[in-house]
């Protein structure tokens, strides 16, 4: 098969010329290399593996570096050998790191003691994925992720590739894969490839995120982590300077935690203040992160795809088919709601993912903290047929709240109560009685805000506590179902209702065993019925 | 009021008319499914046990005192656990329950917690067949069922017999939307 229109009009502006030329000819292509920017990306990527490590290795680096600074002249060989084998390393992954193209596919060869060989037809690749290291930006290079639905060992990535040259490859791949999914579904959705396909080059911006947005987001969302994440390695360095850095503001911690001879009042203004105190900077660094990480946000449309850009440091891309779309969230943390901000998220099958950190944000696209009206708009744009706001959300029985209260509650302030009464502390019983009530509240609000819905197309789950999640998703993306009841529940002719999706288990607890065997009945009718594919 | 035509008919769509989970009818596991288990529950506890006593009581390395009471805690916490599973597992297993439809199968579980699992066949992405050296010995095979759910939703039906096991993945492997409708 030829290559698509759209790369060989785009060719002449091509600014690469070893890999364009190697490209025009197609009978002869060659293996060949990535650019040597990539050597960056190979140490990096070296040391990240020892520092991945850095469980085991953190005794032999603290011994390590007593010995070295007891004589450093005698240590400086080993420093310039480690050094040397780091550049030797990265150089020989360079060099046996080739790739080819060729009749809509890609092999890539990689190793350099144990060899490794991946093809892959561009039909077969789910999702293209391109991130641009801060390091890579100055020379306009980009790496290039390639997943495919099977298993995580399938998965090829090419680490240096022009900018353009990568766009116009991520171009011809998802072109290629629309051609044989369009010709085994219905005809609408044929016609809707053949024009996604004549526009490729038009991108619809459906969402651009801005910086005070993503304050918002870092204040009502802990992103600490997309921040620590990147901070691992010197996070001991860190702890010591806060604490020598508090110290020089005169806050001494140790003395937030000798209580005798303190009342109550005041062990309770300490508590607070270092609450506040761990707080404080905590919001800074989930700012920070959620700059970090969400930086020039910008989500488009092209045809049936989504992609996500941003990212202050490594500048990410990622594109998914909205037939992978899976599920949709809408969440909304206690602060969200009083800020009328809602974290969207558009859910991927996470099969593939399992093994991937948490500070990886790719199986899903994030829209950080839209506001209600934004939200609605990019939910009906990716599913124009949901009801989601003037849905009727049916509520769960009641029972759930006696039942964490019976089950949960009571015997823990029993317990505690209890404890007090021995010890002879009965004036604390108010603080217990305080929380007991507190907890109760949180009980009543989360049973307060389950509740479930379905219409023809979908079925909605509302649950939260003080904030609120409502998780969307189209009825024949269900990939199996779960009917629960207990002894209880039996009598009380209730049941819980779990329905699996390749994102996610999505509960509805507590709902008449009429309702839930319904849900059921009419899931699996409108899946095994419509046959529709969920990919 | 205008005349209605005779061969129009507006019936509300009733859900009773759609196959229902309720109505399912169920078939048991093996008979030699429940022994089975019972017997491998109470090996593998008896095992243990013994390993644990021979640790406590060896004369090569002697262990401290307070080693020796953990130890021993472990030993009769293993026991009385081992115990109340096999306990549990005579009442539970033969209240497990599978069924195959013409689209789907479930499977039914749980003594006070009882769980009905449905896997629509069209949604499956492999099938395997597991036996173990026991299971190999009385003929017995379980059946895991794998969907796009992830590795904590695998459906599986224990001891089914061996020759059921195959006929069910059989059946699974030539549903005509499998090929599909991944």
């Amino acid at each position: 098969m030829d290559k698509s229109p759209a790369l060989g009009e785009q060719e002449p502006t091509e600014q690469v010329p070893d890999i364009a030329s190697a490209d025009e000819n197609n009978s002869t292509h060659k293996w060949q290399r990535i650019s040597p920017i990539a050597l960056i990306y190979f140490v990096l990527m070296f040391i990240k593996n020892i520092f991945g490590n850095i469980v085991y290795l953190a005794p032999a680096i603290l011994i390590g570096y007593s010995k070295f600074s007891e004589d450093p002249a005698f240590w400086l060989p080993f420093v310039y050998g480690f050094s040397g084998l780091i550049a030797l390393s990265a150089m020989l992954s360079f060099y046996f790191f080739q790739y080819r193209l060729s009749n809509q596919q890609i092999e890539i060869r990689s190793g350099v003691f144990s060899k490794k060989y991946t093809n892959l037809p561009f039909s077969r690749i789910q999702n293209v994925e391109l991130s641009e290291p801060l390091y890579y930006r100055p020379f306009g290079y980009t790496c290039m992720q390639l997943d495919t639905a099977g298993s995580v060992k399938q998965e090829a990535k090419v680490v240096a590739l022009k900018k353009d040259f990568a766009e116009q490859l991520k171009h011809e791949i998802l072109a290629a894969h629309q051609q044989p999914d369009g010709t085994d579904e219905n005809n609408e959705s044929d016609d809707e490839s053949v024009t996604a396909k004549t526009t490729i080059a038009d991108e619809e911006v459906v969402d651009r995120r801005n910086l005070d947005d993503l304050v918002i987001h870092g204040l009502t969302n802990n992103r600490v982590w997309l921040f620590i994440g990147g901070l691992a390695p010197f996070i001991d360095n860190i702890s010591d300077k806060v604490s020598e850095w508090l110290l020089m503001f005169g806050v001494n911690v140790e003395q937030y935690f000798a209580f005798d001879g303190k009342s109550g009042w005041q062990i309770a203004t300490a508590a607070l203040s270092l609450a506040l105190l761990v707080m404080i900077p905590i919001t800074i660094f989930s700012i920070l992160g959620s700059i970090i990480a969400f930086h020039d946000f910008k989500l488009s449309k092209v045809g049936d795809r989504y992609i996500r850009r941003s990212g202050l440091f490594t500048k990410n891309e990622v594109t998914m088919r909205l037939s992978r779309l899976q599920m949709i969230v809408r969440q909304q943390d206690w602060l969200d709601v009083l800020l009328g901000r809602i974290n969207l998220k558009f859910e991927q099958s996470n099969a593939n993912y399992q093994q991937a950190q948490p500070g990886q944000l790719t199986n899903k696209i994030i829209v950080p903290s839209v506001t209600t009206k934004e939200c609605q708009h990019l939910i009906n744009d990716a599913y124009p047929e949901n009801n989601l706001e003037n849905i009727q959300f049916s509520p769960v029985s009641v029972r759930l709240l006696v039942r964490n209260v019976l089950l949960f509650l009571l015997p823990f302030t029993a317990f505690i109560s209890a404890l007090f009464v021995i010890k002879d502390k009965t004036d604390s019983l108010i603080f217990v009685a305080i929380a007991a009530c507190f907890i109760c509240f949180l009980m009543y609000m989360n049973y307060r805000r389950w509740g479930y819905a379905k219409d023809d197309n979908f079925i909605y789950v509302r649950k939260g506590c003080l904030g609120v999640d409502y998780y969307v998703f189209p009825i024949y993306k269900v990939q199996q179902t779960t009917f629960k009841q207990s002894w209880f529940l039996k009598r009380k002719q209730l049941c819980s209702v779990q329905f699996i999706l390749a994102a996610g288990a999505v509960n509805v607890p507590y709902v008449k065993q009429a309702d839930g065997l319904n849900l059921i009945d009419e899931s699996l009718y409108e899946v095994e019925y419509s046959k529709r594919n969920w990919m | 009021m205008t005349e209605i035509a005779e061969s129009f008919t507006n019936q509300p769509i009733v859900c009773d008319e759609l196959p229902q989970l309720e109505n399912l009818t169920f078939t048991d596991l093996s008979q030699k499914y429940a022994p089975t288990h019972r017997l491998v529950t109470l090996l593998t506890t008896v095992i243990l046990m013994l390993v644990l006593t021979a640790i406590i009581y060896q004369p090569f390395a002697p262990l401290p005192s307070e080693a020796v009471s953990v130890f021993e805690f472990i030993l009769w916490a293993v026991g009385g656990i081992g115990l109340m599973a096999t306990l549990y597992n005579s009442f539970a297993d033969p209240k497990k329950l599978y069924a195959l439809r013409e689209q789907d199968i479930s499977y039914q579980s749980g003594l006070i917690f009882r769980k009905t699992v449905s896997q629509p066949i069209l949604r499956v992405q492999h099938v395997e067949l597991k036996r173990g050296p026991v299971e190999r010995k009385v003929g017995l095979a379980s059946l895991q069922v794998f969907s796009a759910g992830g590795s904590l939703h695998t459906f599986e039906i224990p001891g089914l017999n061996i020759d059921d096991a195959e006929q069910i993945r059989q059946f699974i492997l030539a549903h005509k939307d499998i090929n599909q409708h991944g």
